[in-house]
């Protein structure tokens, strides 16, 4: 099993847009979660969730590969956009479209999944 | 903790600041909503602008003394 920072990397690295969350889309357990997926989804955007819950080490882990204190934390294409305010704000200033438009294309189709990372 | 004390820590990181306001959201002392407007920004990205307040505020958003942080930065325009 690779070790959970090489796992939370790999999924930021590999996925076009994800957000590590407290709770799943299914069952969102923070109101600021529920305000970065919202935004993400009204611009259109894939997103993969990655829950933070299930082990304190993930949000540890996350928070020094970004150096970001909070959770949610939403990824671009492996970069940090930033949390529920950074995302509602360049919703509603048109960025985050435009920045998703630019890093996957216009055409996108805006699944909805679940990653769980492997604990030990 | 107290609103006071991080308009405090605030007050330190962005001397320059012309408009700085935190809210307890819900008067259990740790919710807040803070409000930064400084020409710090100006030269700023949005990301780094709220890592500027994330960092004044750093070691109680580690400890747990802040549980929710919301930030809104402004520039001097």
């Amino acid at each position: 099993m690779k070790p959970l920072s090489e796992q939370i990397s790999d999924v930021i690295e590999r996925e076009p847009v994800t957000v590590f969350m407290k709770g799943t889309p299914e069952m969102i357990m923070c109101g600021n979660s529920l305000r970065a997926l919202q935004a993400l989804h009204a611009a259109g955007a894939p997103i993969t969730a990655v829950d933070v819950l299930p082990d304190p080490r993930i949000r540890q882990e996350l928070s020094t590969i970004s150096g970001w204190p909070t959770i949610p934390q939403v990824f671009v294409n492996g970069e940090l956009v930033g949390g529920a305010d950074i995302t509602e704000e360049l919703l509603e200033s048109g960025a985050l479209q435009q920045k998703l438009d630019e890093a996957l294309g216009a055409d996108r189709s805006p699944d909805v999944k679940t990653v769980a990372l492997e604990l030990h | 903790m107290k609103a006071e004390a991080i308009h405090e820590l605030l007050e330190q990181a962005f001397p320059d600041a012309t408009e700085l306001g935190v809210e307890d959201r819900t008067g259990g002392g740790d919710h807040f909503q803070v409000t930064v407007a400084s020409p710090a920004f100006d030269a700023l990205p949005l990301l780094d602008q709220h890592r500027r307040v994330n960092d004044a505020l750093a070691a109680h958003l580690a400890d747990g003394s802040i549980h929710e942080l919301r930030i809104k930065t402004k520039g001097s325009a």
